[in-house]
């Protein structure tokens, strides 16, 4: 279960990083064409993708996001990549739970070593 | 940041196996990352493709997106035997397609900075009719590097 809701979350922040950047007017200028249907479509994809994570992290992934825009960050060295603060030792051994970072409140993500 | 530098033999296929959009991609992704990494990547870019193709025409797509399971700017190169259909703005087929992955969090957002100098290598490779010009991944790399120091100079 705790798979299935780390992938819905990944997702959902690579969508939401995807709509930031179309968005962005230095994407625009390169040039890449953008239909406005499939942009609405993908903000609905998006919200149903959020739907599919419990309650309490959609919620927090939302409040998350309005106030840093990137609601998830990546773990490297010992730190978190949001607030580039050190994580307390106890945290540093991925674990299978949603985690978040005690001084930014960013959800954490350990990146599979390839 | 040179694009050549960016760019490494082991992910120069030259030799893609051609087939549907998705598949393309799919195993170009798989030359970056494996297992529920590489699903993220390839779902994510699929959902690119649905707002407008990254087909820029005449024969190269440059599929693109950033993911969370990336630590860094990865690029990988795909050339099919024969053209595929990939939705192009000018409807054309495609053969030379860049796969661009960037982590979310890009200092000096060199990603867009990346994707805009491919769009301009890839409009000179058609200009000059260059998509078969390299035989190896190395005549690749080097031709791209050849391109992007012309365009410098241009500037």
């Amino acid at each position: 279960m705790q798979d299935v809701i780390e992938m819905h979350l990944k997702l959902l922040f690579d969508l939401d990083n995807l709509i930031a950047d179309m968005e962005e007017p230095s994407y625009k200028k390169i040039g890449f064409k953008i239909e406005d249907e499939a942009s609405l479509e993908l903000i609905r994809k998006r919200n149903q993708l959020l739907k599919k994570l419990p309650q309490e992290l959609a919620q927090r992934y939302e409040i998350l996001k309005k106030r840093y825009r990137q609601a998830i960050a990546p773990v490297e060295s010992e730190f978190c990549l949001g607030c580039f603060q050190k994580l307390p030792t106890e945290l540093l051994t991925r674990s299978k739970d949603i985690i978040t970072c005690p001084n930014c409140g960013r959800i954490l993500y350990w990146r599979e070593k390839s | 940041m040179n694009l050549a530098s960016l760019l490494s033999k082991d992910r120069v296929n030259l030799s893609l196996k051609p087939g549907k959009k998705d598949d393309v991609i799919k195993d170009l992704v798989y030359s970056i990352k494996k297992g529920t990494d590489a699903e993220v990547i390839v779902s994510t870019l699929l959902k690119r493709e649905e707002l407008g193709s990254t087909g820029i025409g005449k024969g190269i797509a440059i599929p693109h997106c950033r993911s969370l399971v990336v630590e860094k700017l990865e690029i990988a190169v795909g050339r099919t035997s024969k053209p595929i259909s990939f939705n192009s703005i000018d409807k054309k087929p495609v053969s030379l397609i860049f796969l661009i992955i960037a982590p979310p969090q890009d200092p000096g957002n060199q990603y867009l900075i990346t994707l805009g100098k491919i769009v301009q290598i890839a409009k000179e490779i058609t200009k000059k009719n260059l998509i078969q010009q390299a035989k190896t991944p190395e005549e690749f790399i080097a031709l791209i590097n050849d391109i992007e120091k012309g365009l410098t100079k241009r500037k």
